[in-house]
């Protein structure tokens, strides 16, 4: 199939949202307050996802690669 | 004389015994579990809708559903689901120009539903989208959960 005279599609953005809780897979470098700016758009918004994986983080300083996050709406 | 008495005596203790013996009768077939089928609960998450819009309520619903968008908009593919469970949604949005098949983008999320969900998918393109023919397929844990036709005019 020739895409020569297809458009350029690599400057689109897209975003995806759930009125349920999204499970978020941590990798590395990641930090509540990045996921919250990544998932809401303001990374103030971290307790959010603090208090929604109490039962999984006791320090929110302290999350791993692989970590199953539950993040809620926004 | 003795010993021929006592062995006849066994013998026919022996053929009382077995003449006695009832043949195992077999046991009545079990019933069926249930008369009456019940219909299976969905298992796990089930796709019941997909709208596409160019804007949405608090709901997260699309405001007015349509096939047909202008160059600037913003395309919203809401997906409504049913039924409890982890499941990842996936959007794959593609341009369709004669047989050539583009992709324009993959979207995932994965949610942990727990009853009726409203989940939302958007594409942008900033300079304005190209016009033709557009098309949304959206997949539940990689099973294609049905596709929109949409024009960009």
């Amino acid at each position: 199939m020739a895409d020569n005279d297809m458009p350029d599609f690599s400057g689109v953005k897209s975003g995806a949202s759930s009125t349920a809780n999204k499970i978020y897979t941590v990798v590395s470098g990641d930090s509540l307050s990045k996921i919250a700016k990544r998932e809401y758009g303001d990374a103030k918004l971290w307790p959010r996802i603090f208090e929604a994986n109490k039962d999984l983080l006791k320090d929110p300083n302290k999350i791993f690669p692989g970590q199953k996050l539950k993040i809620p709406p926004k | 004389m003795k010993a021929f008495r006592t062995s006849s005596l066994v013998l026919l203790l022996a053929l009382t015994v077995v003449a006695c013996g009832k043949k195992e009768t077999p046991a009545p077939a079990a019933p069926p579990a249930t008369q009456a089928t019940q219909p299976a609960a969905p298992a796990g998450v089930t796709v019941a809708a997909v709208n596409l819009g160019n804007a949405l309520g608090a709901d997260k619903r699309v405001t007015a559903p349509s096939t047909s968008f202008a160059r600037n908009d913003t395309i919203y593919a809401v997906v409504e689901t049913l039924g409890s469970g982890n499941t990842t949604l996936k959007a794959r949005w593609t341009f369709h120009k004669g047989d050539n098949v583009a992709t324009v983008n993959e979207t995932s999320q994965t949610i942990a539903a727990n009853g009726p969900a409203v989940n939302e998918f958007h594409v942008s393109m900033p300079g304005g989208w190209p016009a033709g023919d557009y098309q949304v397929e959206i997949f539940a844990n990689d099973k294609s959960a049905g596709a929109s036709k949409f024009t960009i005019q």
